[in-house]
């Protein structure tokens, strides 16, 4: 079960989608307005969440510590206040470590610096 | 980048911009030097502005979930609807969870935590447990910035787990207050102009924690499962009651489509929006009112297994009517998700495809071939609607309701 939970893929549509739509007459109409080139952006963004970033060490660290903290304060009393407080320690560093991942996975140093700099011709980009 | 449609962002301009005043600008002027300043001349600067224009007073929405239960990607939806990226604030702190975007503020109401992390461990408190969070502070705040002021809001480290020194939020258009209690103190409850709940199923949530859990060093499935379970009875009593006030929740269950399925891969989504909510017209398929239950796969649509599944009709939740649109099953391609959106009405778009366009540009976030995805951007595309109308009406100008 757990491999093919983390094995869940989050298939676009997109890709294979487009030969289809000039195919039918109904959505041609339709695909006149919708914007296709980030079909093929998003596609791309998937095949680099593969490899995605690790979590920075620090935070990771503190999880894996907390996981060992939860599970020691709960041998002693499951139903106690103690142990859900660790069991949410732990929670909030996995969400947290999850955003530290999403954080790393956006910081692409050109993109970073087009955003401040949208003029320079490096960061140009064209409408075909 | 280039992709932005230029739709989204003409659609939430102010009826201010547009009215030609001359004296107008030169207020704007006044309450940006105003601002800029702090506190001594704010409220001076405040008053100036209401005079000028009443409609800058922000409109505010909560969002309710439990953590990792997808409120980042659901915000990210939101704001791309109203028109450009939401963005941390400039040159503050780095682990500041607010996001700023031209006409939107999304806020984390884990800044409200009076109890920082060493705190609740002392005392045996979770942060789901209201003791654990200062409701009064939220409640002034939030008041204040509906009111167009400024506030001086505490950070929540959730790297450190301590509150952090004051951010500086000033009022925008559309204020989100996201996180556990958006709904819990009645008087916070009453300042939001919409709000919504995304419920969880339990099989959903320990797949989605699997997913964004397992590949970390310590975590295994005991740990992530011990996890949920010792957070259940905090979240049963203080974060679930709180969809009965919401005007909209999104639900999310494990698919009907394949017999006794426990991949959590392939999900059935529920959109529960309130009757007779002011400036939120519930979408529909097909025929407003009636029961529909719909297959769009057959001799025009071709779909791939499992297939698509939609139900529509209304229905009473916490003794309050509301109509529910259901989708069971994903979008493999794109001429599904086309055809679907022109079988919905009421969808408050503004051109036809715009659904489909929104959900093709964030392709790569979770959920887009999903009800998740496309229930997250109508409900952006009515909010935004809420929004446009709720603007209309204090301009004095009659609405005129989006009628795609």
């Amino acid at each position: 079960m757990a491999s093919a939970l983390t094995n869940v893929s989050l298939s676009t549509f997109a890709p294979t989608a487009r030969g289809d739509v000039l195919a039918r007459p109904q959505v041609a109409a339709a695909a006149a307005r919708v914007t296709f080139p980030t079909a093929y952006r998003g596609s791309g963004a998937l095949s680099c969440r593969a490899g995605g970033p690790s979590t920075p060490s620090g935070i990771s660290d503190k999880m894996s510590e907390s996981i060992k903290e939860a599970q020691e304060t709960c041998s002693e009393d499951a139903a106690s206040g103690e142990c859900a407080a660790a069991w949410d320690e732990v929670e909030e560093l996995s969400a947290a470590a999850s955003h530290a991942r999403d954080k790393l996975k956006d910081s692409d140093p050109l993109e970073n610096y087009c955003k401040e700099n949208p003029e320079t011709d490096e960061c140009r980009t064209y409408d075909s | 980048m280039a992709f932005c449609s230029p739709h989204t962002t003409t659609s939430l301009r102010s009826p201010c911009t547009t009215i030609p005043n001359s004296g107008f600008r030169q207020n704007q002027v006044i309450l940006f030097t105003t601002r800029s300043s702090r506190r001594s001349t704010t409220r001076h600067g405040a008053r100036t502005f209401q005079v000028s224009c009443a409609v800058e007073k922000p409109i505010v929405i909560g969002l309710a979930a439990d953590s990792g239960c997808g409120k980042s990607t659901f915000m990210r939806r939101l704001t791309s609807v109203f028109g450009g990226a939401a963005e941390p604030p400039k040159g503050g702190n780095p682990d500041s969870n607010t996001l700023i975007s031209d006409t939107t503020t999304v806020i984390c109401l884990d800044d409200y935590h009076s109890l920082d992390r060493t705190g609740r461990k002392e005392k045996g408190v979770t942060a789901l447990d209201p003791k654990a969070n200062d409701f009064d502070l939220m409640y002034e705040q939030v008041k204040a910035i509906k009111e167009g002021k400024a506030i001086e809001k505490p950070i929540y480290n959730h790297v450190t787990g301590l509150l952090d020194p004051a951010e500086l939020i000033q009022p925008p258009k559309i204020f989100v207050i996201e996180g556990l209690h958006p709904m819990y103190d009645e008087r916070v409850r009453d300042l939001l102009d919409f709000s919504i709940y995304l419920d969880i199923s339990n099989e959903v949530k320990f797949a989605w924690k699997i997913q964004r859990d397992m590949a970390e060093r310590g975590h295994s499935l005991e740990s992530i499962k011990a996890s949920i379970e010792a957070r259940k009875p905090d979240f049963d009593a203080f974060i679930d009651p709180q969809k009965q006030y919401a005007d909209a929740v999104i639900e999310v269950l494990p698919t009907q489509l394949i017999p006794d399925d426990n991949e959590g891969k392939v999900l059935r989504v529920k959109l529960i929006m309130k009757e007779g909510v002011k400036f939120f017209n519930p979408v529909y398929l097909f025929d407003e009112g009636s029961t529909i239950n719909w297959i769009p796969c057959g001799r025009k649509l071709t779909c791939s297994y499992p297939g698509i599944k939609f139900s529509y009709g209304p229905d009473t939740y916490f003794g309050q009517e509301v109509s529910v649109l259901e989708m069971d099953g994903q979008f493999d391609r794109l001429d599904e998700l086309i055809y679907v959106e022109s079988h919905l009405s009421n969808l408050s778009t503004k051109f036809y495809g715009e659904v489909t366009q929104q959900m093709l540009k964030h392709a790569d976030f979770p959920g887009s071939n999903n009800g998740t995805g496309l229930f997250q951007t109508i409900v952006g595309l009515k909010i935004r609607d809420l929004y446009e109308q709720i603007i209309a009406e204090r301009a004095g100008v009659p609405a005129e309701a989006a009628k795609v």
